[in-house]
């Protein structure tokens, strides 16, 4: 007895055979030129961006007919829990798992163009270096400072209100949508440039997510700090265009509005030599 | 496990850069939102003037005349200007435009209003600092070689000169007039829709409105400050504009005879 | 004795197993170097929603205690899983909680502000804690924290990006490091370590079409194997039975959609006999279907569970129905329905996952049900270790330097990737617990070996890390320069549909011979792949193809194990053996490799049961006539 194959009738959209135009800028290492190349790709119902470079993975031949080699991109979940996927889709940064081929029809466009992240050092092709974003998680402290991994006792009780806000900060993938949409948030090729530039939202809003737990606030004072310097909160635009790509749906700009007043209070608090 | 964190390091402005950053902000709102308020509704009496003590013998040019008149009355003028204006503005501009030099606009993709109006803050600022620049030098300085017509303005004959200067012409309005009108008309809507949304990001960034209904709410009250502020500020511009200077200048004298009282006119 | 200078730990896998681990011996002293194929933050674990399983103080006290949390794991896993870890691990469960409190995991809260709890398949007891449906997610984030808190102590060093391709062994027989090829800059090297943790994952890429992220090909635990590490119980991979058809892979519904109230259903009508019949009107909108109409056939089948037994119960049921024509829509579909359980609940609770299922299928589960189908989702079966139980049987020694070790000294394996605890069917809720456990208990074990030790990596000679570095360089090259006629991707493809066909949900002899045949076909196909990418530089598709190769050698293992186990028990399930065999088959299925013939050579050994005799396990299912009674209400809380 063999299992019938795994497909699902889905009742909606139409499931004619048909082929969508990809548009892919693609580049073969730093330092390379950027290029674009097309490819026809045969479209099955709920196909997604995801499943289409799969396809072209097996299937390197663009519509002049030239072989090329598969195209480089960085996936994990597929299921918009991981972040790895993020790239920039008709222009708009987001995941590309998610970028379903007949919502992208119903949106109206008739072919798909895929691109990078563009504040991110591109490695190959569609798959950019987010090792920035890591690092300012680290400058930013963002860790509860626990004695140790031995057994001793719970944390602290919390109200299902508090939970609630923490659990939505906590959900943040470290994609990047947030920063790659943010007009401030400079793209930085040298490593020595990271800790002058602006850091953005998501570590803002983590700063904030850290600062809540009655434990993780024993580094307010440092993360506070961190965030009133070069690069930090101040630096944001207010373009508020990191709530609208977060695909959490993560309240980004009152993190930052929280942390704008934390800092203001931590730095009139220092001024006037009042422990924080 | 947690280290004390470093020293600042860097250049001035990079050791300062959260104080020059709030006080780039401050001082968006003090003194030069005030300023701006005040401004404007002194210039725009040109107009309420007239709507407070109907047409006759130009209320508005009296009104606005009695605006200036004050002002020029304040002890220390100068170090008021110097020190609650002209620094602060300067201040303002300069950082404003090395910070906006930072923007990387991406209207195209994004063109939510948030962000649409993240880059008119900025175009704003540009042609903000550009206008007051050319608004001091002309009015204020001196520089007539600017002023078509090249008429000087005078603390004695404000409505009459200004609306000179506006217009190109005593009796009528020239090429470069209108030019220069039109100038003043973008420049002062571009400052008020720079206020106003300058007002509204400066509550985020002190984290007074934190919550996205309150960013919101706040957004309202700021449409509306801007909405009367826009109003004030073209009704001057228009109302300079249209003024007869002939006529004008004859209030003003009237204004200045030493027996010139209000009831004694003949 | 101190660790010395010298002394490092290598972690492969940064999902919770690796994280744990890394932050477990990075506390101890000993520095960690961390590999990971992708960001560690991006691991797999980040898919796992329902929650995290440990006894609690209200369960205690309506009769719960870890006892029985062990006991049921064991008759979840049909007593395949070896007794004393599985004790450890369930006692071991509430402090883990704790810890991870303390770490900042926003665990959901009841209004008094203590951790929530929820129902989990295979229990009657509320064990299951959570932070709304996205708790791997949750738990991965806060280990992550911890391992950049040490990473900035400079106690880890990470290298993401960077895939394992072999163990380096001393002529001692002792595993002293890895091979590692970074994926970007293609560079291969090797690097010395005192002890080798796998903590790489399920291999469910072999099935084509899975739950599992698309770095869980099982390479790495294939590479261990082929190096002469024993891998046990290959055949018993776990399908969900609730996961969304896409066209990239399958998309998991979390088992907390039944635990939290979800009903599954298919539309039938009863006849006079009182048997279900198909419905005449299959494809009618769900919503218009009465009451009456409604076949609960797992809440009618398995009364006293209902809705929430064990997954391979639940996914063979689910097939059965479908098979039998019941399906919606006529179709291989049965409906999981949440719509009666308000949106404002299924928000608070299920977000991560309502969410999941608007974005992919658009549609709103608080409104419609959901269409769902099995998916293959775990794998039990893993790497071969051993573990050094206390003398009663009740647990393991703490600190024992071979807690979780492979057939070969010096190498670990954790978490998944560790054919403990799960035996023939994992529970819910139970996988997160493991992995943790691992890292915890066993890292100690670790830090006892390296501690230990007669002889230092950072002693042993050059000659032997530069021998596999060129053997693996050998094979970049031999891939790289690959010019035939196959292409990689449709092998892989082909593998996956054949074994989705042959050995997932219902096996048989027949068909399990018939994938072997295909299996050759395929093998003899990939001797002959063409690689189109001659890049030196992130080369995705010389990583892929060489990745089908380990991942055919692993469905060798699986094939051939199920071959010969020539029974069913818990998610093994064969036609011609639908009966469990204890008295031949309450063993370990053991492949170890056979350069010879490369493939696989089946043993069987014994599996330590002295705590809890097998008994029958049916989870009360009425057979026959329906059960008249409804589904037992769970205890509350």
């Amino acid at each position: 007895m063999t299992t019938a194959p795994v497909t699902n009738p889905q009742p909606r959209g139409a499931q004619r055979p048909r082929t969508i135009r990809f548009r892919i800028e693609r580049c073969d290492g730093p330092g390379k030129p950027a290029r674009w190349e097309a490819f026809d790709v045969p479209v099955e119902p709920g196909a997604n961006v995801i499943s289409c470079l799969q396809w072209i993975a097996a299937n390197p031949v663009t519509i002049e007919g030239k072989r090329t080699t598969p195209v480089v991109w960085d996936s994990g979940c597929l299921e918009e829990v991981c972040g790895a996927c993020t790239m920039r889709v008709n222009g708009r940064v987001r995941q590309s798992c998610t970028a379903l081929i007949e919502n992208l029809l119903a949106a109206g466009v008739t072919e798909v163009t895929l691109q990078p992240m563009s504040k991110f050092p591109v490695v190959r092709d569609l798959f950019v270096d987010r090792q920035r974003f890591f690092n300012d998680l680290k400058r930013a402290k963002a860790w509860v400072p626990i004695d140790g991994t031995y057994n001793l006792g719970a944390g602290p009780r919390e109200k299902p209100a508090d939970q609630a806000e923490r659990y939505v900060l906590s959900t943040c993938m470290t994609c990047g949508c947030c920063l790659d949409a943010c007009p401030q948030y400079k793209k930085e090729e040298d490593a020595k440039e990271w800790d002058q530039s602006f850091v953005g939202a998501a570590v803002i809003s983590q700063v904030r997510l850290f600062n809540e737990h009655p434990t993780g606030a024993a580094l307010k004072p440092e993360r506070l700090d961190f965030m009133a310097s070069i690069g930090g909160v101040s630096d944001c635009g207010n373009a508020q265009n990191c709530v609208k790509v977060c695909p959490k749906e993560i309240p980004l700009t009152e993190s930052i509005a929280a942390i704008g007043r934390a800092v203001s209070i931590h730095r009139i608090k220092q001024f006037f030599g009042v422990r924080d | 496990m947690t280290s004390a964190s470093a020293p600042p390091k860097g250049n001035f402005l990079d050791r300062n850069h959260y104080l020059l950053r709030r006080l780039h902000s401050l001082t968006g709102v003090v003194p030069i939102g005030v300023f701006l308020i005040v401004h404007l509704v002194t210039n725009s009496s040109v107009v309420w003037g007239l709507l407070a003590h109907g047409d006759k013998g130009h209320a508005g040019v009296e009104t606005f005349q009695h605006e200036v008149n004050f002002i020029h009355s304040l002890p220390a003028l100068l170090l008021i200007e110097v020190f609650g204006l002209w620094l602060p503005i300067a201040f303002h501009s300069v950082l404003g435009v090395y910070y906006a030099m930072t923007a990387r606009p991406n209207n195209k993709d994004y063109p939510y209003q948030d962000n649409w109006r993240y880059t008119l803050q900025r175009i704003s600022g540009y042609v903000g600092v550009l206008f007051i620049f050319y608004h001091v030098a002309t009015l204020r300085w001196g520089w007539t070689f600017l002023v078509p017509g090249g008429t000087q303005w005078t603390a004695e004959h404000a409505a009459s000169t200004l609306a000179m200067a506006l217009r190109g012409h005593e009796t009528d309005v020239t090429l470069a007039g209108l030019m220069v009108a039109a100038f003043y008309m973008a420049g002062v809507s571009l400052l008020v829709f720079h206020l106003a949304n300058g007002l509204w990001t400066a509550a985020i960034t002190w984290g007074v409105t934190v919550s996205a209904a309150a960013q919101r709410r706040w957004g309202h009250v700021c449409l509306l400050i801007g909405a009367g502020l826009m109003l004030a500020a073209w009704s001057a511009v228009i109302g300079f504009m249209t003024l007869d200077p002939a006529e004008a200048r004859q209030v003003e004298l009237r204004m200045l005879a030493p027996e010139s009282a209000p009831g004694t006119d003949p | 004795m101190a660790a010395s200078k010298n002394q490092r730990v290598i972690v492969v896998g940064g999902g919770l197993a690796g994280l744990a681990a890394t932050v477990r011996i990075a506390e101890s002293g000993i520095p960690v170097d961390l590999f990971s194929i992708v960001p560690v933050k991006r691991s797999h674990s980040v898919c796992a929603q329902g929650g995290i399983n440990a006894c609690n103080e209200v369960a205690r006290q309506q009769g719960y205690s870890e006892h029985e949390h062990f006991d049921e794991s064991i008759y979840g896993g049909d007593f395949l899983a070896h007794q004393p870890p599985v004790y450890e691990m369930a006692h071991w469960a509430p402090q883990i909680i704790d810890l991870l409190d303390r770490m900042g995991v926003p665990f959901n809260r009841t209004q008094e502000g203590y951790r929530d709890l929820r129902l989990f398949g295979g229990s009657l007891y509320k064990r299951t804690h959570f932070a709304g449906a996205t708790t791997g997610q949750q738990l991965i984030y806060a280990l992550d924290e911890q391992t950049r808190r040490w990473e900035a102590e400079g106690m880890v060093a990470k290298y993401e990006h960077w895939e394992f391709l072999w163990p380096v062994v001393s002529d001692d027989g002792v595993c002293r490091g890895i091979v590692a090829q970074d994926l970007r800059t293609m560079q291969v090297r090797a690097f010395r370590a005192d002890a080798v943790i796998m903590a790489t994952g399920g291999n469910g890429l072999v099935f084509g079409k899975s739950t599992n992220s698309v770095v869980c090909t099982g390479a790495a635990a294939a590479r261990c194997y082929q190096a002469g590490a024993r891998y046990a119980n290959g055949e018993f991979i776990q399908v969900h039975p609730t996961a969304i058809p896409g066209a990239d892979k399958l998309r998991l519904m979390s088992e907390s959609a039944r635990g939290e109230g979800g009903r599954v259903w298919v539309p039938a009508v009863k006849g006079a006999d009182g048997k279900w019949g198909k419905h005449p009107d299959p494809s009618r909108d769900p919503r218009q279907v009465p009451e009456n109409e409604r076949y609960y056939f797992l809440e009618e089948r398995y009364p006293k569970y209902g809705n929430i037994v064990p997954r391979d119960i639940a996914t063979r049921e689910i097939f059965n129905i479908c098979m039998e024509g019941l399906g919606v829509f006529g179709g291989n579909m049965v409906y999981l329905d949440l719509t009666h359980l308000g949106r404002e609940y299924l928000e608070r609770k299920l977000l991560g996952i309502i969410e999941i299922y608007r974005k992919f299928v658009g549609e709103d589960p608080a409104d419609v049900p959901m269409r769902i189908f099995p998916g293959v989702h775990y794998t039990m079966g893993g790497l071969w270790t051993t573990y050094t139980p206390k003398p009663d049987l009740k647990g393991m020694v703490p600190g024992a330097p071979n807690s979780m070790m492979c057939s070969i000294p010096g190498l670990y394996a954790f978490g998944e990737v560790n054919y403990q605890y799960h035996g023939a069917n994992r529970l819910g809720a139970n996988a997160l617990l493991s992995c943790i456990f691992d890292g915890l208990f066993c890292g100690r074990g670790v830090v006892n070996h390296v501690k230990n030790a007669s002889r230092a990596a950072a002693d042993e000679p050059q000659s032997i890390y530069d021998g596999v570095v060129k053997q693996e360089e050998a094979r970049v090259k031999r891939l790289a320069e690959s010019k035939g006629a196959e292409n990689p991707y449709h092998i892989g493809r082909e593998l996956g549909e054949e074994m989705t066909a042959a050995s997932t949900v219902v096996k048989s002899g027949p068909r399990l011979e018939q994938a072997m045949s295909k299996l050759a076909e395929l093998r003899e196909r990939y001797a002959r792949i063409g690689v189109d990418d001659p890049s030196g530089w992130t080369n995705q598709n010389l990583a892929h193809a060489r990745a089908v190769g380990d991942m055919l050698a692993m469905a060798d293992v699986i094939l051939r194990g199920g071959l010969e186990r020539r029974e069913s028990r818990g998610s093994h399930y064969r036609t011609d053996f639908p009966e469990r065999d204890d008295a031949r088959f309450l063993k370990t299925t053991v492949a170890e490799w056979d350069g010879a013939s490369k493939s696989a050579k089946i043993s069987f050994e014994p599996v330590e049961t002295g705590l809890v005799q097998p008994r029958a396990r049916t989870y009360g299912k009425v057979e026959g006539e329906a059960g008249k009674k409804p589904a037992a209400q769970p205890v509350s809380v």
